[in-house]
């Protein structure tokens, strides 16, 4: 070995060192979580490959994963929103009840608008008047559902639904890719898009150190606020896609998203304090979360311990992102 | 300025601080809800009124004490499985007792067991392993989810003991109830657990600045633990209450204290940082939190505003003492 | 008139007066040394210029007009940039995220990379030799980094803001030799090209390679002002020290040599120390002296349990003993004063009493359950005992002065009784009668037999409690001052490593 090459092998080992102790260890660990679990169908489940099963896999995906990426993007700004699943709930009540009087893409807009202006109330608690997030938007989620109840009240006679054409098409392929396949490449590569602003390098900036980036002139309280505008946004695409799977919206339906999107993007190696993580890991969360369901389906087992496996198993997996991702938490 | 004067002002800065305490204000927004409900709603306020408010915030109570002391420790401390937890007691002490009096001991301490050991795994992830609390309890209701309908077979069986029932709801003087009394009783042990034991010292101490709590000899790890534990053994006695309440047991009969229960807390001044507050507010708390609920049920308001005004009652009750520090210029 | 001139500064902290009319002068294109022992008041001037400490009186003018400078915000809109040793960079951030921070190059809210980069490989190029094989890690989170390299990416960003004055406050501590070049290189070609530089280091070498000129503080006023060429290490010494050595004043230095060593440590190591040997009898205070942060503190963490010891033995009354928590530590008999007050002493949200009975809650207490009549009592005499001015025990300890929550801190030990006392700078920043009332303690201590480890900031002190002093430099024990070599200036040579004074 030369002594010109010392350094630079030296220089490799380190950095790919540092590479997966640092910052990548929870995606690694999410990664090969994903291919456990996928492999683990492919033996398991016989009915795995065939398209229906995975057309319906990624149907059922995709609201978890637009939310769980618009949490991704609170939490990394060291908030959190447990309203977001009422957010979703609210949009889509919206949406789907002005299909009729206005028409798809104007219906759309107007239901994405309500999803951002939920996260805009949101930030502003959180960032202006301060409150505890967790409190905060606890409380906001009681004053979502509660006027998706107002616009749609449940056991309305016949309650409006979605086209047929948005049904239909969500459940086609393209080019023999399932249509929500497609949508999750989206979700992607909105994330990516994200990913080049200004405000998500401020976002991780303010999560990672509140009082230095506030020293250093990010405009911190704009930057929270617009987090939540931002998730509100995503839930609002989630609940595009509750409303095109099932046809009709349901007043109760996003509430139990908001916990799963939680677990989504720990098990997905985003650090809960915030600072650290990204949408790509929470939607291998998703992913993760989604194929232990599909592998329980398969396993057929007891009924009885079936939710057992799948707490066991979901905890087993946060335990291991957890380790990770508290390790460099605190300060 | 003379004395007089002084004095004066002195009374004034301490009245204020008066209706600066959080226990102080929240009794007065209960103040302000009855006097409201009343008008109303006439004879909202009315000693029955109380009572039955009471009688039913008693289970909220009970639970919410396990997450004051669970969040007084710290450290982001927060406990999202209390209201799983409670719904597997009111599993185990039905299935166990199968409604006979004779069983219904051995129901109860069954129940304390298994809670206890779950509330032991929390500890363990927590302190141990250093999961973060949040994803901790959140990922133990979904194996409690799974242990229910393992233990109860989806279907829990039996019904709450007529002993249980009757301690629960029987009417004693002025037609206060049995909850009432057994969470007097709890109420006096917790506020004596934090303020007269070595444990609620370092619970406080470890909220307050854990890094000196550490350095005062305090061991961090087995303390935080049994913040868990107690906990679930909280959230253990809250479902059995409820059982009695509700008669028999189903698999989600508790799961609603979840976040509630964190409501109760903050919105009786205790700091979701750690280490300020205590249990008296708390209990005002679940009050605040019946009577709102109460109120808006007797308003007959639908169920679409009811949850509305709740929300944003609970936004300005938070925003009177639940805010954090500004940043510093 | 000078580029830079402040004059007539005055900063009291409390009852202590950190800096009485002092002044500095200095001009562009020099770099500017600023000197003196510790206390001296060299830190707080720096923050005056650089908006973190407010002073009591300030006349400051910069390129002939009056600036006044109320915040780090406008000491940046004056064209100071500064340096400090703590770090105010994201740790998960890129090198290149992290020095472009807030000023992003963004076209529509999109960042341009390629623009951010180039822009960072500019200002971090100028330092390329401190990182291994030259490479720039622009695309390295912080974190990874080693401490002088996050350090020398701390002085890029600064020097990214293209200042007039740049601040550089032992910006140099954590830095290797060969970093220290580069940092010093570009410091050269900034003072080519007009800037002022205000250089602190505890590396006397260091002052003398870079500096033009340098201002010497002593007790807050200004000691001199001198052009370093002109001047030799054992000149500046005595400015700094001044010509009046004073006599150490310890009366109760007698018959220790007797005693039975409470503590003996032995091949101690850590992260930042090495070869730690040392024994302190009953009775005895031994101090630890040399400038600030060369492993004084760390040594009294690594003893409590609370650093990670690496090797090495320590025995306890002749017990060995080598805490791994603090709370063996207790158990063990010794206490420890934390060094930060607020953020490792006390329960800033409880009341005095609770701060007070924390570590011996058991002692008051049977089966868990408190006295609470004893814990009163142990309390109150503690509080007697050090003097405490309360007005309630159930006040919060927030409510007291600086001096008092010190003594809330110290009080706490009392009622453990330990055998043997770690002081981790017990007298910062309270006032005067405050610490004398703890001198009084320490030495009532020392009658009780109890044996005392003190660090101090204050070379005063150090030299009027210590029986002996053990000068630390760089994490290692370089000399031992014992009977009339307790001086001052024989302190102040040991700690900047001159050969004689």
């Amino acid at each position: 070995m030369s002594p010109e090459q010392t350094p630079s092998t030296l220089q490799l080992v380190r950095d790919a060192r540092s590479w997966l102790l640092r910052g990548r260890l929870p995606v690694a660990t999410a990664v090969a979580l994903l291919m456990v679990t996928l492999v683990a169908n492919l033996l398991i489940a016989e009915n795995f490959l065939t398209a229906f099963n995975i057309r319906s896999i990624f149907a059922n995906v995709i609201p978890l994963a637009a939310v769980a990426v618009g949490q991704t993007v609170i939490v990394l700004g060291r908030g959190i929103d447990l309203s977001i699943g009422t957010i979703a709930t609210l949009s889509s009540v919206v949406t789907v009840s002005l299909v009729e009087p206005l028409g798809l893409l104007p219906a759309m807009l107007v239901g994405l608008g309500s999803g951002a202006a939920c996260g805009l109330v949101n930030g502003l608690l959180v960032a202006v008047v301060r409150l505890q997030p967790i409190v905060a938007t606890f409380a906001t989620s009681f004053v979502w559902s509660g006027l998706a109840l107002y616009v749609l009240p449940p056991g309305t006679a016949a309650a409006p639904r979605m086209p047929d054409v948005v049904v239909q098409g969500y459940r086609n392929s393209i080019l023999g890719v399932p249509n929500a396949a497609w949508l999750l490449l989206l979700i992607a590569l909105s994330w990516l898009v994200l990913k080049r602003t200004a405000l998500l390098r401020h976002v991780y900036a303010v999560g990672g150190d509140e009082q230095a980036s506030y020293a250093t002139g990010v405009r911190v309280v704009r930057v929270q606020i617009m987090t939540y505008v931002v998730g509100g946004t995503y839930a609002a695409f989630a609940s595009f896609a509750m409303l095109a799977n099932s046809g009709s919206a349901d007043a109760l339906a996003g509430g139990n998203l908001t916990l799963v999107s939680i677990a989504a993007l720990v098990i997905g190696g985003t650090r809960l304090s915030g600072g650290a993580g990204g949408a790509g890991g929470t939607i291998i969360g998703v992913m993760v979360l989604q194929l232990l369901t599909s592998l329980l389906v398969a396993l057929r087992p007891p009924t009885d311990i079936r939710q057992l496996i799948d707490g066991l198993l979901v905890i087993f997996a946060l335990a291991l992102a957890g380790l990770w991702s508290s390790r460099r938490g605190g300060r | 300025m003379n004395t007089a004067q002084l004095r004066e002002r002195m009374q004034a800065v301490e009245a204020r601080d008066l209706l600066r305490h959080p226990v102080v204000l929240s009794l007065l927004v209960l103040v302000a809800l009855f006097a409201a409900g009343n008008v109303a709603a006439p004879g909202f306020a009315s000693f029955g009124s109380l009572t039955n408010v009471l009688r039913i915030a008693a289970f909220l109570g009970v639970i919410a004490a396990g997450q004051t002391i669970v969040i007084l420790g710290g450290g982001e401390g927060i406990d999202l499985s209390v209201g799983k937890i409670a719904t597997f007691s009111t599993v185990i002490v039905a299935q166990v007792s199968q409604g006979q009096d004779e069983r219904l001991l051995l129901a109860i301490v069954t129940a304390f067991a298994y809670c206890g050991l779950i509330g032991l795994g929390n500890g363990i992830g927590v302190a141990y392993l250093r999961i973060p609390p949040l994803v901790m309890t959140l990922g133990m209701v979904g194996v409690v989810t799974g242990i229910i309908r393992v233990y109860s077979g989806g279907q829990p069986e039996g019904r709450a003991p007529a002993m249980l029932s009757a301690l629960v709801n029987g009417t004693t003087v002025g037609g206060i109830r049995g909850s009432v009394w057994i969470w007097l009783v709890v109420a006096v042990f917790t506020i004596w657990l934090l303020r007269g034991t070595t444990f609620g010292r370092r619970v406080y101490a470890l909220g307050a600045n854990r890094r000196a709590a550490e350095l005062s000899g305090i061991n961090l790890q087995r303390n935080l633990v049994l913040l868990y534990v107690a906990s679930s053994l909280y959230a253990a006695l809250g479902g059995m209450l409820l059982l009695g309440f509700a008669g028999a047991a189903s698999i989600n009969l508790a799961d609603q204290y979840q976040l509630i229960s964190i409501a109760a807390v903050v919105i009786g001044g205790t700091t979701l940082a750690g280490g300020v507050g205590g249990y008296l507010g708390t209990a005002v708390g679940a009050v605040v939190l019946q009577t709102m609920r109460n109120l808006l049920i007797v308003l007959d308001i639908p169920a679409a505003g009811r949850q509305v005004v709740n929300g944003i009652i609970l936004i300005v009750l938070l925003s009177l003492y639940g805010r954090q520090r500004r940043l510093r210029q | 008139m000078a580029f830079l001139a402040m004059r007539g500064v005055d900063k009291r902290f409390g009852g202590v007066i950190a800096l009485r009319d002092a002044s500095l002068h200095a001009e562009r294109g020099e770099v500017h040394g600023l000197l003196g022992a510790n206390g001296s008041g060299k830190s707080t001037l720096n923050k005056i210029l650089t908006g973190v400490v407010a002073p009591d009186r300030v006349d400051i003018t910069i390129d002939g007009r009056p600036a006044a400078i109320s915040g780090p915000h406008d000491a940046h809109g004056h064209g100071v940039a500064a340096v400090y040793q703590e770090l105010s960079l994201i740790p998960d951030l890129s090198v290149t995220a992290n020095l472009v921070l807030a000023s992003e190059d963004a076209r529509l809210g999109f960042l341009r990379r390629r623009a951010d980069r180039e822009r960072a490989a500019e200002v971090l190029g100028r330092f390329a030799a401190a990182f291994p094989g030259g490479n720039l890690p622009l695309d390295v989170p912080i974190g990874n980094l080693s401490p002088g390299e996050q350090q020398v990416v701390e002085i890029a960003k600064a020097v990214a803001r293209r200042p007039n004055i740049l601040v550089l406050d032992e910006a140099t501590a954590s830095l290797y030799s060969a970093q220290v070049e580069v940092v010093f290189e570009v410091v050269r070609e900034l003072k080519a090209a007009g800037t002022l530089v205000i250089f602190t280091s505890h590396r006397l070498g260091e002052i003398f390679e870079l500096c033009d000129r340098a201002t010497v503080l002593r007790n807050g006023e200004l000691a001199g002002e001198v052009t370093l060429a002109d001047t030799s290490e054992s000149e500046l010494v005595e400015l700094m020290v001044g010509s009046l050595a004073r006599p150490a004043g310890r009366g109760h230095q007698v018959a220790t040599q007797e005693r039975a060593a409470r503590l003996e440590v032995s091949g101690l190591a850590t992260d930042r120390l090495r070869d730690i040997d040392l024994s302190v009898r009953a009775g005895e205070v031994v101090g630890l002296g040399g400038l600030a942060g060369q492993g004084q503190s760390e040594l009294l963490n690594a003893l409590f349990g609370s650093t990670r010891v690496r090797q090495g033995t320590m025995e306890v009354d002749g017990r060995p003993e080598l805490p791994r928590h603090p709370k063996r530590a207790v158990t063990a008999g010794l206490a420890l004063v934390p060094g930060d007050r607020t953020r490792e002493g006390l329960l800033p949200v409880r009341p005095i009493l609770e701060n007070l009975t924390v570590p011996s809650l058991r002692r008051r207490s049977r089966f868990g359950v408190l006295s609470h009549e004893r814990e009163r009592e142990a309390a109150r005499s503690a509080a007697e005992q050090l003097q405490i001015k309360y007005g309630s025990l159930d006040d919060g300890v927030m409510t007291l002065s600086g001096g008092n929550q010190q003594k809330v801190v110290v009080g706490k030990w009392l009622l453990t009784e330990p055998s043997v006392v770690l002081l981790d700078d017990p007298t910062k920043g309270i006032d005067v009668r405050a610490k004398q009332e703890l001198y009084e303690l320490i030495t009532a201590l020392t009658t009780d037999g109890v044996a005392v480890l003190l660090n101090s900031s204050d070379d005063d002190e150090l030299l009027g409690l210590s029986h002996r002093i053990l000068v630390f430099f760089e994490g290692r024990i370089v000399a031992e001052l014992t009977g009339d070599g307790l001086t001052a200036e024989r302190l102040v040579a040991a700690a900047l490593q001159v050969a004689s004074a």
